[in-house]
């Protein structure tokens, strides 16, 4: 078997022979082998794919468990909230679990829906497990009133990979924060939320890595009528990082906040992706990313709503993306895209790039701010926008945010 | 207007579009207007053709290569692209379908038996003379009222009387070029690429292929090896051309491709409009239409370049039509250049078209206004490519997509910042209409930048007509109806105004059906 998949890669290279050899030891499942397989199409992302030409892992990935370098630390606070931590170590769930919450650890892999699209998320739900680890986690909700949910990843020096599956049922509601912190030559995480009728979530994602290390954080947004999803995330990037987000509006009337920063110093590349499929009447989508790259970064936003016919009718959607370049040598691709098949719906993207607006600083200066303080205030106040509906988490992101641009 | 009492299963049997409550009648009729049964440039010419055999080969080169009494280096250059085109994979990236194309099934050289290019506008055979005066290019009238007898001396008299200039391009050949002589006044080259190549090989050598290599892609390397005719145009320097200068192709004969090659030329200073203007009978095999059109602007040359493409679309029920893969690119060699897309589409089956501008030389400026229309079963993917490499270069991107019926119609654009760019600017909007819950519409642009102080910003909606927009004008008294007309026909202004007037009239009254009244 391992044979036949490792042919399904066309000229794997020595991290996605690596990754076949992993699969080989897992035990036989034919949910594993469903993922992996889907994860073979492509192999390893590249450039030459569409949703991928920007941020390819094939050329980053040389080794799946170097570097050394100790996982970044984690600045999403722990007191107060229920944390989930899977690292190459083991797996460490809290020690207690209230009520409202269910808990399964499964040692059996989960399919995942149209694994092909996202072949990380295939990979890391494929490889999930060992060690103690479960291979699923599935969390069911059924409080409105739990502490915040915290997910750490991290490497530890070993490749990593995590799936969790969390389902918040009707008129319930789920704070949740996430933390991607790199450890290891490949992190992968997969994780999806299924948000019953009338349900909300408010979730924050932070990651970091260095120069060595690659990050692949997946996640599958299910909603259901009349809920509410919001997703905050800040990401200073590795060698490559993707935080991919698919969300499906699959009943009417439910509603998708992604907002999201990155933040991107030299040799780092960050990579934002979003595809919202507004599959049900009177859907609203709000999309706002904001990017700050320096000398030798990469920022990448590709965005897509995709609106079907007639199911899409009475859509309301807008995506603005916009980035600053800090320094010469910065680089921002974006592609920000739009499918639609409806007549009746309002749909708007606006994609800026560029620096700090002049007559800004100009302002700001005449006032008798240094021009050094200008650009700092400035550029903090553009990026602090994109956290604006982390809730309790927003001073937290805002914070590392700050000190990020004042050392730059 | 609802044709199925509700019930699905027999979709595709309907004949007509269900639209929403807020779009009036008129709007429905509006979009049918442009259905394939309006289409008044559908009639066939009958006249003898000479045609190459069927299908592609060396031979089929080596065929249009002597037929056309080409010197040998360019044989060479044809059959080089050819060998290269054998290694290529038609591209799939776009968001068009259409059946697999058998290559070998078409004819790649047509032309009326009589000869392709006549000393005379006497000896056209009237065929030929009637079909372009249907089609509204009277090419006899032009030459003997404006050109031949009398009128302008000078160049400045002529830039007075504004006239236009016509290469009109009859399947493979290029049957008739007015006003050669006065342009030649002037110092302006405009002549088909066939007679170029013998009159002014050293100009045609230095410049074919530069813009568009023959390696460029699929259809463009196509195009390389077995181009038939197409227009030529060198400005001198400092010479604004005298009138607009125009080609008008036209699809005549069956199951044939058309594959014409432009080049023009905007020496240091000059200034020259050009318009296109494209149609075809109606049939119901798929006819192709592999362009190259590749424009040169020393420094501080202009080149303005507008076509309305109205090929053939096919019927209702997307059978024939053409398909419409045209390779378009202007080099802003110069400093201070400027090159200017607009372009009106509304025909073809499949359109694949990228109108790009590379914006070489500092302080050059690129511009691409479109409208893009799409009724029936058609599908357009369209868009442009602003390169940016020169310093303090500029670009604007105007984009309207209107699609009605099934159709599908996409926006795909590039904007590139390199790293040398500085101070590059960027303005990109593009919004699409949607008429009727059975097409699409989509937008796919790409923005690279790579440099700080680079200022890109990009817009686009698909929508309907606001509310408040509506409410506003009709306050001022106006009729619903016509508030609608105005506001629609403000969606595409942008783009009109760019054209020059004598096209800007075609344009309009060939979206004037699709658009009074239309959109909700």
């Amino acid at each position: 078997m391992t044979t036949a998949l490792r042919d399904m890669i066309a000229n794997p290279t020595t991290a996605e022979l690596d990754l076949v050899a992993r699969y080989g030891m897992q035990p036989a499942d034919s949910r594993r082998e469903r993922l992996f397989e889907a994860f073979s199409r492509t192999g390893l992302p590249h450039r030459r794919l569409e949703a991928w030409k920007w941020t390819d892992f094939k050329v980053a990935l040389q080794g799946l468990d170097r570097p050394s370098t100790p996982p970044a630390q984690d600045p999403i606070p722990h007191a107060g909230a229920l944390v989930f931590r899977f690292s190459s170590n083991g797996y460490f769930p809290p020690d207690h679990i209230p009520d409202g919450l269910n808990v399964f650890e499964k040692d059996e892999a989960q399919a995942l829906g149209a694994a092909e699209d996202v072949p990380l998320g295939a990979l890391a739900a494929s490889l999930s497990g060992g060690k103690a680890r479960p291979a699923t986690l599935l969390l069911e909700v059924t409080s409105k009133e739990l502490p915040r949910l915290h997910f750490q990843f991290s490497g530890e020096g070993e490749a990593n990979f995590a799936r969790v599956v969390v389902v918040v049922r009707s008129d319930m509601a789920l704070t949740v924060s996430e933390s991607h912190l790199g450890g290891a030559g490949l992190t992968s995480s997969v994780i999806e939320f299924g948000l019953q009728k009338g349900s909300t979530v408010n979730r924050a994602v932070y990651q970091r890595g260095t120069s060595e290390e690659t990050i692949a954080s997946t996640a599958l947004v299910h909603l259901d009528a009349d809920s509410h999803y919001t997703q905050t995330s800040l990401a200073f990037g590795a060698k490559v990082a993707r935080l991919e987000t698919r969300v499906t509006h699959q009943e009417p009337s439910a509603k998708a906040t992604l907002n999201a920063a990155y933040l991107v110093g030299k040799d780092l590349h960050a990579d934002f992706t979003t595809h919202v499929r507004h599959g049900a009447n009177s859907c609203v989508t709000r999309q706002l990313t904001k990017g700050a790259v320096l000398n030798g970064g990469t920022g990448v936003f590709q965005g897509k709503f995709f609106v079907p016919r007639t199911a899409g009718q009475y859509t309301d959607a807008d995506m603005q993306h916009k980035a600053l370049l800090l320094e010469d040598g910065a680089v921002v691709f974006a592609k920000p895209e739009l499918e639609i098949y409806a007549d009746d719906v309002e749909c708007a993207h606006g994609n800026t790039s560029g620096a700090l607006d002049d007559d800004q600083l100009f302002y700001m200066r005449q006032r008798g701010l240094p021009e050094k303080t200008a650009r700092a205030l400035l550029t903090q106040a553009f990026v602090a926008e994109a956290f604006a509906e982390a809730g309790a988490l927003e001073e937290v992101l805002r914070a590392e945010a700050e000190a990020w641009l004042a050392a730059v | 207007m609802d044709c199925c009492g509700g019930i699905d299963e027999h979709e595709d049997d309907c004949t007509d579009v269900k639209v929403k409550d807020s779009i009036d009648q008129s709007t429905v009729d509006a979009a049918k207007a442009l259905e394939s049964e309006n289409y008044s440039a559908g009639f066939v010419t009958d006249i003898e053709m000479d045609m190459a055999p069927k299908g592609l080969s060396e031979d089929t080169i080596r065929f249009i290569s002597a037929k056309k009494e080409e010197p040998e280096w360019l044989l060479e250059w044809r059959l080089a692209a050819y060998k290269r085109w054998l290694t290529m994979e038609e591209p799939t990236w776009a968001m068009v379908n259409y059946p697999t194309i058998n290559y070998q099934d078409y004819y790649y050289y047509a032309a009326p038996k009589s000869g392709a290019k006549y000393e005379s506008i006497d000896d056209v055979p009237k065929e030929i003379l009637e079909t372009y005066e249907k089609l509204g290019i009277p090419l006899r009238e032009a030459e003997v009222l404006l050109g031949v007898e009398g009128a302008a001396e000078t160049a400045a008299t002529a830039r007075e009387t504004p006239r236009v200039a016509v290469d009109a391009v009859f399947d493979s050949v290029s049957v008739a070029t007015t006003f050669r002589k006065e342009l030649e006044k002037a110092g302006v080259i405009f002549m088909s690429i066939s007679e170029a190549v013998h009159e002014y090989p050293n100009l045609v050598k230095k410049y074919l292929g530069t813009v568009v290599p023959q390696s460029d892609n699929f259809f463009a390397t196509l195009n390389s090896a077995v181009f038939s005719d197409g227009t030529f145009v060198y400005v001198p320097k400092g010479v604004r051309c005298p009138m607009e200068l125009s080609t008008y192709f036209r699809m005549n004969a069956e199951n044939t491709g058309q594959f014409e090659r432009t080049l023009i030329i905007a020496d240091e200073g000059a200034y020259v409009s050009y318009l296109e203007g494209c149609t075809a009978p109606m049939r119901d095999e798929n006819q192709l239409h592999a362009a190259v059109v590749e424009l040169v602007a020393l420094e501080d040359a202009e080149i303005k370049y507008s076509t309305v493409q109205n090929w053939w679309p096919g019927d209702e029920n997307g059978k024939g039509g053409i398909y419409n893969f045209v390779t378009k690119r202007g080099d802003c060699r110069g400093d201070r250049s400027k090159i200017s897309w607009t372009q009106v589409e509304t025909g073809s089956a499949v359109t694949w078209k990228y109108p790009s501008c590379i914006l070489r030389g500092d302080d050059s400026v690129g511009e691409f206004y479109s409208i893009a229309v799409t009724n029936g079963r058609q599908q357009a993917d369209t868009g442009t490519k602003m390169i940016h490499l020169g310093k303090r270069t500029r670009s604007r991107i105007i984009s309207k997509g209107i699609s009605a019926g099934k159709s599908n119609n996409t926006y795909r654009g590039l904007v590139s910042i390199n790293r040398k760019a500085d101070n590059a600017r960027n303005f990109t909007q593009c919004d699409s209409l949607l008429i009727g819950d059975r097409c699409g519409a989509h937008t796919v642009p790409y923005v690279e930048n790579r440099r700080a102080d680079a200022q890109l910003e990009h817009e686009a909606t698909t929508t309907k007509l606001s509310d408040d927009q509506m409410f506003y004008v009709r306050q001022r008294g106006i009729g619903e109806e016509e508030a609608v007309a105005l506001l629609v026909n403000g969606f595409v202004r942008e783009v009109l105004q760019e054209l020059p007037m004598e096209f800007a009239v075609e344009a309009q009254s060939l979206l004037k059906v699709s658009l009074e009244g239309s959109v909700g």
